[in-house]
C-alpha cells in the first residue's frame, strides 16, 4: 500500500509533465517539488537518484520502505502503485 | 482468448495484492479459489509439481509464477502480455505521439475511423524536450515545446483519439491484408497502420559517456539543465537543436563550452541569438574540436578531453549535453519487410506508403523527411487522407 508519493519536477521537463499526468489520471494524490522553484532541494533529488536529472518520483509504502523511480519508467513505476 | 488463471484462497494477503494488481492495471484472468473445490487444488499441485504455494499464476504462454512480486509479475507480464483483444480490428493503429502522429489521429477521428496511438515515452516526441518552438507558423512569439505538445493532445482527444502507453515490438502482414500489431501489452489486429516514432538523439560513443549517465552526461537540457545553475558545462554539436538548447541552458550555467565538429549549421536566426552570449562571454565557442573523453572522480563529471587541430586539451566542465544529430526510432522493424534505408529510415512512396500494404509512415522517421514539426504536421495530414482512402478501397 502506498503512503506518499513524491515527485521531483522542473518547470520544463516533458518527461516530468508525463509522470504528473499518469498520476493524475489514476487519482494518485502526490507532492511535487518544482526544482526551479525550490532550487534548495535539489541535492535532495540527486541523493535519492544517484543523478542530475528529473523526474525523480518517491514512493513510501505503508511500511516505510521507499522506492526511487528514475525518468518516465511505467513498467517501474506501476508495480509500486499497485 | 486464453486467460490468466489466478489460484488462491480468500484468507490469503498475497493473492489478494497480485489479484488487485492485475485489477488495477486492467488484465483479465479467472480466479480459482483452491479452498472450494479439491479437484481445483488437485490441478494447481499437478501443474507445480506438488508445491502448495499461492497464490500460483498461470500465464497465457504457460509460464507458471509462485507467490510472485508484483514486480516479477509485471515483469513477466511485460515479457509475454496476454491481454490479447477479442479479435476486434481497429481500423487505425498509429505508433508514435508526435505531431506527425497526432495531426492524422485529429484527422482520422474527425472522420469516425477508430485510431489507437501507442506511445512508449512523451507524447509530443522530441517536440515536447525543446524549450522554445520558434518557427511554428501561427505562434508569433514561438511555443514551448510542452505546450504545443499539450495543445496538439487535447485537440485528438477531443475527437476521440485514444492514447496508450505501450511498446510495439513488431508487425507482421496478415494474408487478409490486416496487420498484427506485437505490443508489451498484446497483440491488436488492425486494418491500417501509421508508423510515426521519430527520432532521438545520437551518441557520441566517447569514453564516460555512458559511465556518467545523468551524472553529467545529459541530452535533455529542459529536464536536466536546473542541476547545473552557477556552473560551468560543455554541449556539444553545432546545428538548431545544439544551439537552441545552448542558449536554454545560459539561463542555468556560468559558463558554457560549445563544442562544434566543423562549423556551426544552426540556423542564422539562432546564430544571431547565440552571438549575445558569446560577445558577454557567457558562451565559448570552440569549433573544429571534437571531444575524446569524458572524465570523472567516478561519481560526477568534472572534466572532458577535447581535441583540437591534433592537441588535446582538458576541460574543466561539471555537465555535458550532447546534441549531435538524430536517430530514427525504428529498431522494432529491423526484422520485418519494411524498407529501411542506409541509415534505418522508413522508404515510402509518393503517398507515404511503405512496403508493407496499408502501413504508412509521416514525420522524422520517414525517408527523406526535412525533421521539422511543419513538415510532420503537413505530412500527417497526408497520411490521414491516403488511409481514409486505403480504407475505403480495401
Amino acid at each position: 500500500m502506498v503512503k506518499n508519493v513524491t515527485v521531483f519536477t522542473t518547470n520544463q521537463c516533458a518527461y516530468c509533465h508525463m509522470v504528473k499526468k499518469y498520476l493524475d489520471n489514476k487519482n494518485i494524490k502526490y507532492d511535487e517539488v518544482n526544482l526551479d522553484n525550490q532550487p534548495n532541494r535539489r541535492q535532495e533529488a540527486i541523493s535519492l537518484s544517484g543523478g542530475m536529472t528529473v523526474p525523480v518520483t518517491l514512493v513510501t509504502q505503508h511500511d516505510d520502505s521507499r522506492h526511487v523511480v528514475v525518468g518516465f519508467n511505467l513498467s517501474s513505476l506501476v508495480p509500486l502503485l499497485a | 482468448m486464453k486467460n490468466i488463471i489466478v489460484y488462491g484462497a480468500d484468507w490469503c494477503p498475497d493473492c489478494h495484492r497480485s489479484r488487485k494488481f492485475l485489477d488495477e492495471n486492467n488484465i483479465l484472468y479467472t480466479y480459482l479459489d483452491i479452498d472450494s473445490d479439491k479437484s481445483i487444488k488437485a490441478e494447481m499441485l499437478s501443474l507445480t509439481d506438488n508445491k502448495n504455494i499461492i497464490p500460483t499464476i498461470v500465464l497465457s504462454n504457460g509460464q507458471i509464477l509462485q507467490e510472485p512480486s508484483n514486480q516479477v509479475l509485471a515483469q513477466a507480464l511485460n515479457d509475454f502480455k496476454s491481454v490479447e483483444p477479442d479479435n476486434e480490428v481497429i481500423d487505425l493503429v498509429i505508433i508514435g505521439a508526435g505531431p506527425a502522429s497526432l495531426t492524422t489521429a485529429i484527422y482520422t477521428t474527425r472522420e469516425n475511423i477508430k485510431t489507437i496511438i501507442f506511445e512508449k515515452a512523451v507524447i509530443g516526441g522530441l517536440a515536447a524536450v525543446t524549450d522554445l518552438i520558434d518557427n511554428y507558423p501561427g505562434f508569433e512569439d514561438g511555443i514551448s515545446g510542452l505546450d504545443l505538445a499539450d495543445k496538439l493532445e487535447k485537440q485528438a482527444k477531443r475527437f476521440g483519439a485514444q492514447i496508450e502507453f505501450n511498446t510495439v515490438q513488431k508487425i507482421k502482414l496478415l494474408s487478409n491484408n490486416d496487420k498484427k500489431i506485437y505490443t508489451e501489452n498484446g497483440i491488436y489486429i488492425a486494418r491500417a497502420v501509421l508508423i510515426a516514432t521519430g527520432t532521438d538523439y545520437k551518441k557520441i560513443n566517447v569514453l564516460g559517456e555512458k559511465e556518467y549517465l545523468s551524472r553529467g552526461v545529459h541530452y535533455c537540457a529542459t529536464c536536466d539543465g536546473a542541476f547545473y545553475k552557477d556552473k560551468e558545462i560543455a554541449v556539444v554539436g553545432g546545428g538548431n537543436s545544439a544551439v537552441q538548447e545552448t542558449i536554454f541552458l545560459t539561463k542555468f550555467a556560468t559558463k558554457i563550452h560549445l563544442l562544434v565538429r566543423s562549423k556551426i549549421k544552426a540556423s542564422q536566426v539562432l546564430q544571431k541569438k547565440l552571438q549575445s552570449f558569446i560577445d558577454s562571454g557567457q558562451v565559448v565557442v570552440h569549433l573544429q574540436t571534437n571531444i575524446v573523453s569524458i572524465l570523472g572522480d567516478n561519481q560526477l563529471v568534472n572534466k572532458i578531453l577535447i581535441k583540437q587541430d591534433n592537441i588535446e586539451e582538458e576541460l574543466p566542465v561539471d555537465g555535458v549535453f550532447i546534441f549531435v544529430g538524430l536517430k530514427p526510432n525504428s529498431e522494432f522493424l529491423n526484422d520485418s519487410s519494411i524498407e529501411l534505408d542506409q541509415l534505418k529510415f522508413i522508404k515510402t512512396n509518393d503517398n507515404l506508403l511503405t512496403s508493407m500494404n496499408g502501413v504508412f509512415a509521416a514525420g522524422d522517421i520517414r525517408s527523406g523527411s526535412t525533421m521539422q514539426i511543419a513538415s510532420a504536421v503537413g505530412e500527417g495530414a497526408t497520411a490521414a487522407l491516403r488511409i481514409r482512402q486505403y480504407l475505403e478501397e480495401i
